[in-house]
Order: C-alpha cells, then structure tokens, then sequence
C-alpha cells in the first residue's frame, strides 16, 4: 500500500470484526514507528497496547461508572479549548451531524445519541486499545512529536490492511484507566486509540467525512 | 521514490535532510501532496494546521530579512523544556554528536558549529519551505493534530522522492516570518518550518545513523499470547 492509499483509506473506524490482531503484526507497526521524527529526538511518547482480559477489565471498570455521568469525569487536560467557537465549532458540529446521520439517529434523540458515544469505552469493539501517555514536563512542541508518531501508527496499521480509531474520549476516565494500567504519576494520560478489523461496509465506517478545502488552510508564495 | 512507495519505505526512508540539492520543486506535487494531507485526522476534526509555502523570490527576500535580524525576545514558544531532563538532554547530544562527526567538525569547534546553525535560516538549501502556524487558543492537543499533519506531508513527501526537515529553529523568527506572510501575530503562533526538497546523495549530514530507543522501553503489551 503506498502513502496515498493509506493516508485516503485511513479513517476513523467505529465498529469492529471479533477477530484478534497478533502481537507479531502490532510489534512490527510499532518498531517501524519508532523512526518518527521529534525536535532534539525527544521521542515523547509511550503507550501500553491491550488486549483480551486485560482490555475488558478496564472496559468493565468504566462501565461501572458511566451512569454517575460528568461526575465520574477525571481529565487531566482540556480536550479542547473552551473558548472555540466560530469555523471550529462548525467543524466539530459538522462531523457529529454526518455521523448521527448515517446512524439514523435525530438531534431530539439524545438517548440514543448517549447510548452511541459510550460506546467509545468499549473501543468501539475493537479487540486491542493503545493508551498513550507521556511525561508532565513536556510541553506544546513534544505533543507535536507524539501527533507525528500516533500519524505513523496509524498509517502503517493500514498498511497491514487494520484500522483505528484515535480516541481522545478515553481522558475522561483517567482515573480508571490508571487503576488498570501502570502509567506512571509523573506522565499524563493523553489518548486512546482502538486498533482491529474494521467493519468497513457498516453505515457508522462510511459516510462521507468532511474537510475543509486547502484554500482555507494553506497560501502559495512564489510558485 | 515512487508512487509504490510503501508506508514502511516512507517512514524509513524519511530523515531530516540538512544538505538539499538546488533542483526546484514543481508546484503540482506539492499541491497534492497538501491536498491529500488534508485527510490527516484531527480531534473533533478541528483541522487546526495553518501553512504558507514559499520558494523562489519570496523565500529568498525572507531569509535575507532573517539574516540582518536578531532572533526574537521573547521566544514564540520553548521548544526545549525537556532538555534539562537528563535522558531527553542525552538523546539530543547524541544526535548533535553523530552529526558533527558525520561532518567532521570537532566538538570545540564553536565557530564552525554555528555556521552549520546558520544554515537553518536558509533552510538548508531547500528550495521550498513549509511555514507552519495556527491559532494561538489551540491546546496541546491540537498541537497532536498539528503533528499528526506534518508527519502525514512528510511522508507524502517521500512518495514524491522529495525530502523534508522539519524546523523548530525558524521559531525564533516568528514574529518576522507571520508579517512577511500576512498572518496576524495577535491571533496566531508559529510552530515550526518544513524545509521541502531533494536531498544532497553526497553530503554525509545526510547520511549519519540515527539512534531510536528500543521498544521495550516505549510500550508495555498487556493481554497478548
């Protein structure tokens, strides 16, 4: 699969086949990975990859507390920043719309909708979860670094015909997540990102997922 | 490089290209590389990168400006808080080390060690580069999806046989880069530069061994057979 391919072909893939993935597989992605670049070779990221029992007992465990709602919420960095609004608020709004709209699932049915973003906390079904966490002393520019790595990942996970699905959601539940898994104190937990078989013909993993065209992002000078 | 080239080739292939040759870049290829590089993901799919890419005249009456000017004070940004950490601080010496060596410059060579940073004004050589900005109000984990673009242009890149270095350096040109190309400093940070071209096959800068942790020291596996 060349770079294109996989670039086009990645996407954010939100139901799963039941069919584990090798470690030998997710070993190479990762060892391939470490040839990310970062400033002053930093190399800022780490993770802990799940699966099997491990997975379903962090699963289970935030299952437990989904129903106390925002109150069991437990991050430790703004997902996004609060004061956002404008093109960015499209943007974000834009993505859930198409979403729910090919699930069939209104605006009005905010049930439903609940019942759609838990299931972020089972990864979507995926049978492998990799938790992402870094250490607190890095700032803006390592988060950059561990952008390009996670993009790697990704990337070379398509390459071996598996999909993702990064999931910053998981920061909610930090404090389960380290009850599960040790990441140590002085690190912060950034993200998830599900891993396995995609169901690619499901409704969920094919509508069409907007961007902005690059006029609004990139200018020419000289050419 | 080719239009076979594989995810794996890309990503091992890709190096931080310090020596470019001179030969140009041609518009259409890096139009689409940055149109496919739109479809790099991003957390509630803000998209929040921002870009100029120069070369020709333009770029060469900015590095001309960046010459006769000082680096700014404050910084844009600290790009370096890590390095006081003794592990993060040893990986970046290593690096500087293989290079200098790879060059055959002695490590007391001061004089010859900040020619060679100089160097990251022109960019290398590279006959186009990528300035890279966005929206200050952005969080840390925008500056992921920021990445999450670079790498994805980087290794599009190579694709196209093109090489790239990514500049953190040009930060300390920040102000001065965003007034040359009509980006309000109020409103925006300048990350870094993307130096974009072929590189020199000759120039042993570019061909020294880079070091990586191993995995093990990167990620437990939890779960698996």
């Amino acid at each position: 699969m060349n770079v294109t391919e996989a670039v086009n072909s990645r996407r954010s893939v939100r139901s799963y086949q039941d069919k584990p993935v090798d470690r030998a597989i997710l070993r190479r992605v990762l060892e391939t990975a470490q040839r990310s670049p970062s400033g002053g070779n930093t190399q800022p990221w780490n993770a802990v990859m799940l699966t099997g029992e491990p997975l379903q007992k962090l699963l289970d465990k935030v299952a437990e507390v989904i129903p106390q709602g925002l109150a069991a919420y437990s991050p430790e960095y703004n997902i996004y920043p609060p004061e956002l609004d404008g093109v960015y608020q499209e943007r974000r709004f834009g993505i859930g719309e198409a979403m729910y709209a090919a699930l069939d699932i209104p605006r009005e049915d905010k049930a439903s909708r609940l019942k759609w973003f838990a299931r972020n906390f089972q990864a979507f079904g995926a049978p492998v979860l990799m938790l992402v966490h870094t250490p607190r002393y890095m700032g803006p520019p390592q988060w950059s670094d561990i952008g390009m790595w996670l993009q790697t990942v990704m990337l070379l996970l398509r390459e071996e015909g598996l999909d993702s699905c990064a999931q910053e959601a998981w920061a909610v539940y930090t404090k389960q997540i380290r009850e599960c898994v040790d990441i140590p104190d002085d690190h912060i937990f950034f993200c998830g990102l599900a891993i396995g078989w995609g169901e690619r013909s499901d409704a969920v993993n094919s509508f069409p997922v907007p961007r902005a065209p690059l006029d609004e992002a990139v200018r020419w000078e000289g050419f | 490089m080719s239009n076979s080239t594989t995810v794996t080739e890309a990503v091992m292939s890709r190096r931080s290209i310090r020596a470019f040759s001179d030969k140009p870049v041609p518009l259409s290829v890096i139009q689409q590389v940055m149109e496919t590089a739109r479809w790099t993901p991003s957390g509630c799919n803000f998209q929040p990168w921002e870009g100029a890419i120069l070369t020709g005249e333009p770029l060469r009456q900015l590095q001309e400006k960046m010459k006769v000017t000082p680096p700014q004070d404050p910084k844009e940004y600290s790009w370096s808080d890590p390095e006081v950490i003794p592990e993060c601080k040893a990986r970046l010496q290593q690096v500087g080390a293989d290079m200098y060596t790879a060059m055959s410059i002695d490590r007391g060579d001061k004089a010859a060690r900040g020619d060679f940073m100089a160097q990251n004004i022109v960019s290398f050589g590279a006959p186009a580069v990528l300035m890279v900005y966005f929206p200050r109000v952005m969080g840390a984990p925008q500056w992921s999806d920021v990445g999450m673009w670079l790498q994805t242009i980087m290794l599009l890149l190579r694709e196209q046989g093109l090489d790239s270095c990514p500049q953190e350096f040009l930060s300390l040109y920040a102000k001065l880069i965003k007034e040359f190309v009509g980006v309000s400093d109020e409103s925006h940070i300048f990350f870094c530069g993307i130096a974009i071209g072929y590189r020199d096959e000759e120039d042993p800068v570019n061909a020294f061994d880079r070091k990586r942790e191993p995995l093990e020291s990167k990620v437990q596996f939890l779960g698996f057979e």
